[in-house]
């Protein structure tokens, strides 16, 4: 293994193979000359060990040395560990002259034909005119030609930093110059000597370029002076513009506040909900309700005057309800139920029985299959073994249309009040058994005392708490047909017989 | 190599200013070679033998047409009548010598005099770092306000004495803002004698925004004048140097020195060398105790700052008040009103220099500039400077941000730092004058090379 691995090194730093054979060959048992070249600095138990087929180790550990120096013998050439450079002149390709300055390049490395560095010095794109075209074109009663070729030899120079430019610009004899007037004066040289010549390419590209040498002097002078009157300002008028800055941040704040407030009231008295996509809460003002609803109302007759396939419309209704639309609602024109009619929609009340303004209190858009009747808790158990009887399954309506969940309502409504009705039933027959259990034993003692009083008050009691029921039952299901009837008066038969016998009742499905 | 855009030719950056020389290796981050710009001469007798003269370091002897002693170069003299012997480099003005007088060649930021120039270049290239500047291209700084004259000058003191293969002068302000990273800035550089705002906006100088003042110099004459002169709580400060003390005894503080003068040297001793020192002692004394009230002069405010203790060479020692450190470093950023009507011509302070040299800038980009200080020099190191400024400028610009590097080297030789990073790019290098070009172009390739 280790000589394989020497092997490897071996390869690896490309040296003369070992006098010794690799692993596949019959190892050749070390002769006493090879054992007298142990090196030095290695012992002789771990160089019988190894043998001589760890070159790089026996190579480390030969001699300690110090550490190695850079040659920096001489002819321009360093080496230091495996790095060797060159010094090396090169010639600049940027520079006009035959300048050679020297650097360090690793040795080895071909040299370059041209300096790496030369190609960033670009050049910007200048224009010149010849004297014919200045006589043609560019004559400005403003300008010379001199002071134009001075001008276009500062931009030059400077590369269009105009901030330069400007600095630099001293024409002797010449007006004072504004940076806006070298400007306006090169840029409208430069346009022109564009529209002027023959040009190579389209018409777009040719516009383009007009376009980015487009300068408006006017536009660029009004700039700089509101910019330079914005630093002339006193520190009265600097304080006066953060007073009004920070009166302007209240107010936004105080109205801010107010919107919310009026949208949380809103939400709460008419039940806006969300799901409604443009709540009245982005407008301002106290009477921006009216005209918001007047807006809502409108957008709600343009939609309708839009063509809609009826079948769409009418695969809506049954499925999404309680859209809470309350302002529609509140003035509910003739037209709008006409449609609602036709398009079998119904508008339902908003729940108002949401006083609080809290967020849960916010019921959103909800499908009726969703928010089926629960019976109430207390009956609930009773209710659901009693509707267990019919074979109803009050958690899932297989078609949830809004009659069937009124009926499903009434129904449930109806359940609990018959299950609270046999209560009250269970519990005055069970007072009568009792009294008349006291009462013959009463008779059968002797004792007079007593009188037939209470027990007519007691079946009067019940005759009332029942009558009471009744009624109450009556006018819950006096909209019901006379089919539920009939069933909850079954159930309360059966109920009354045995309550426990829930499993032997069949199942049926009811729509 | 391309990526970074560096490519090193060991050009080397000589940046001189009022206090010191500073000259290196493009490419570090600090000057090899760091040697104070005042030189010490002595005037020889027209007969005396050069050859019996100079032996220490940094001893060049200027002489017309003769070989100095220890140096390979024979500086040329502009007044051919005088001989003296120059004493350059760290032994050079701070030693004394008997009869020695003081210079500065550098007058206002700007070198006034040429004639020891050469020979301060030359003990900082070949004695100080070592190297042959013929071998080297040659970066050199100058002011912003500089004439072209002066840089013709300095281009041909480095071709035709030193012989450099190629040259380039570049504007301390343009490096400083260099060296902080920016092509645009408003560079604040408060020197030893002279502070100066100038705008750079892409690499050049705007001229007509450039303000310079002899600021600093109005500072330490505050300081030395609050010094010397006696007063109600102490007499008027000695300031000896201990180049001229021969013993002292400690006092308490407050109490009158005790000490003995080298009278042997006394005699010896120049007006300029004198002078040269007790500023030094000045400057000792500024740099320890005083500084600047980030929030503007307040009595009250001063004077919770309390006292702080200093030793003058003399043994002298006291415990110098509050007000009195903070009016010194007032003096940059106020002057009293008295002041002000007893002399006309007093310099400008930072907040005037900065409000006139904004005001000559275009209104559009006084922002871009305010949001790129460059506060810089050897002299932005007092104490609590920073801090003022930074104070100063919010007050009319609430954009405004110093980029002041905290460490001291950058702020002191950020000239030359800007220098080392510009000659060690790749896309510089087309820049240089060669020797070539100055022989066939002559001095005008100066002015146009060199923006």
């Amino acid at each position: 293994m280790a000589g394989a691995s020497a092997a490897d090194v071996r390869s690896i730093l490309s040296l003369p193979n070992p006098p010794t054979p690799g692993p596949s060959q019959p190892r050749r048992t070390p002769s006493t000359a090879e054992k007298a070249r142990k090196p030095e600095g290695i012992s002789r138990e771990l160089y019988s060990l190894i043998g001589p087929s760890a070159p790089t180790l026996t190579a480390q550990l030969a001699k300690p040395r110090l550490k190695q120096k850079p040659n920096l013998g001489g002819g321009g050439r360093v080496k230091w560990r495996d790095l060797e450079m060159d010094w090396r002149s090169f010639k600049n390709g940027a520079r006009g002259d035959k300048l050679e300055l020297y650097h360090w390049v690793k040795a080895g490395t071909v040299p370059e034909a041209d300096y790496p560095f030369a190609k960033y010095n670009v050049q910007t794109m200048t224009y010149v005119y010849s004297q014919d075209e200045y006589m043609r074109l560019l004559e400005d009663k403003d300008w010379t030609k001199d002071e134009t070729d001075y001008l276009f030899t500062l931009v030059r120079d400077f590369d269009a930093r105009w901030y330069v430019v400007y600095d630099r610009y001293e024409y002797e004899g010449g007006p004072e110059r504004s940076m806006e007037d070298l400007k306006d004066r090169y840029y409208s040289v430069c346009r022109k000597l564009i529209r002027n010549r023959p040009w190579a390419g389209d018409e777009t590209s040719k516009a383009q370029l007009i376009t980015s040498l487009t300068f408006d002097k006017e536009r660029e002078v009004t700039r700089k002076k509101y910019i330079a009157s914005l630093e002339s300002r006193t520190p009265q008028q600097k304080a006066e513009e953060d007073a009004l800055y920070i009166e302007l941040k209240r107010l936004e704040q105080g109205e801010r506040r107010f919107k919310r407030d009026r949208e949380e009231l809103l939400r709460t008295l008419l039940g806006i909900d969300s799901g409604l996509p443009d709540l009245p809460v982005e407008e301002d003002g106290l009477n921006s309700g009216t005209t918001d609803t007047k807006k809502k109302k409108k957008g709600h007759f343009s939609a309708t005057t839009e063509p809609e396939t009826p079948v769409s419309a009418s695969s809506n209704a049954p499925n999404v309800i309680s859209l809470g639309q309350p302002q529609a609602k509140k003035s509910q024109s003739v037209s709008s139920a006409r449609y609602d009619a036709t398009h079998c929609i119904h508008r339902t009340e908003a729940p108002s029985t949401t006083l609080t303004t809290t967020k849960s209190a916010h019921v959103p858009v909800y499908l009726r299959s969703y928010k089926l009747p629960q019976p109430k808790a207390p009956s609930a158990a009773r209710v659901a073994q009693v509707l267990g009887e019919l074979g109803i399954s009050h958690t899932r309506l297989v078609m949830p249309t809004r009659e069937n969940c009124a009926q499903l309502e009434n129904l449930l409504e109806t359940a609990s009040a018959l299950v609270e009705t046999k209560k009250v039933v269970d519990k005055v027959e069970q007072d009568i058994r009792i009294m008349k259990a006291r009462l013959g034993q009463q008779e059968s003692g002797g004792a007079e005392t007593g009188d037939a009083a209470p027990t007519p008050m007691d079946v009067d009691d019940g005759n009332d708490a029942e009558g009471e029921v009744d009624g109450r039952a009556q006018s819950v299901i006096s909209t019901r047909s006379a089919r539920s009837r009939r069933a909850s008066r079954r159930s309360m038969s059966i109920s009354s017989v045995d309550t426990s016998a829930i499993g032997a009742v069949k199942r049926q499905k009811r729509g | 190599m391309v990526n970074y855009g560096g490519d090193e030719v060991s050009a080397l950056v000589v940046d001189i200013g009022t206090s010191s020389l500073r000259a290196g290796y493009a490419g570090d981050d600090t000057p090899k070679a760091i040697i104070p710009t005042s030189y010490g001469y002595i005037e020889l007798p027209q007969d005396q033998q050069l050859g019996a003269e100079g032996s220490g370091d940094g001893d060049v002897t200027m002489a017309e047409g003769d070989v100095a002693t220890n140096g390979d170069a024979a500086p040329k003299l502009e007044k051919p009548n005088q001989k003296a012997k120059l004493y350059i480099g760290q032994n050079g003005p701070s030693m004394w010598r008997e009869k020695m007088e003081l210079s500065n060649p550098v007058q206002n930021g700007m070198i006034s005099n040429f004639d020891p120039i050469s020979s301060l270049i030359d003990h900082a290239l070949r004695d100080v770092m070592h190297c042959e500047p013929s071998e080297h291209p040659v970066l050199v700084t100058e002011p912003a306000w500089n004439t072209p004259a002066n840089r013709e000058r300095m281009a041909e003191i480095m071709f035709e004495e030193f012989n450099v293969p190629a040259f380039y002068i570049s504007n301390t302000s343009v490096l400083n803002a260099f060296a902080a990273g920016k092509g645009s800035a408003y560079v604040i550089d408060i020197g030893s004698s002279t502070a100066s705002v100038t705008p750079v906006i892409d690499g050049f100088v705007l001229r007509r925004g450039l303000a310079h003042s002899a600021l600093p110099q109005l500072v330490q004459a505050h300081a030395r004048h609050l010094l010397t002169t006696p007063s109600s709580r102490r007499p008027g400060i000695d300031l000896w140097p201990h180049q001229l003390i021969a013993g002292r005894q400690p006092v308490d503080p407050g109490s009158t020195p005790k000490f003995e003068l080298r009278q042997d040297r006394i005699a010896g001793t120049t007006a300029t060398w004198k002078a040269w020192a007790e500023a030094r002692e000045v400057e000792e004394w500024v740099q320890s105790v005083s500084g600047v009230l980030d929030q503007g002069w307040n009595e009250q405010a001063a004077g919770l700052r309390g006292a702080r203790h200093y030793e003058f060479p003399t043994g002298y020692n006291n415990y110098f008040s509050a007000a009195e450190r903070y009016s010194v470093g007032e003096q940059f950023f106020t002057h009293s009103p008295q002041l002000v009507s007893s002399n006309p011509n007093l310099p400008k302070t930072i907040p005037a220099l900065i409000s006139g040299s904004l005001s000559a800038c275009d209104p559009e980009i006084r922002q871009v500039l305010m949001g790129n200080v460059v506060l810089t020099g050897g002299g932005s190191l007092f104490a609590g400077f920073v801090d003022r400024l930074q104070n100063e400028l919010s007050r009319n610009f609430p954009h405004a941000k110093i980029h002041a590097p905290g460490n001291p080297t950058e702020r002191r030789f950020g000239a030359w730092l800007g220098g080392s990073i510009l000659a060690s790019l790749g896309t510089f290098h087309q820049l240089w004058i060669s020797k070539e070009e100055w022989q066939e172009h002559g001095k005008t390739i100066v002015g146009q090379r060199c923006k």
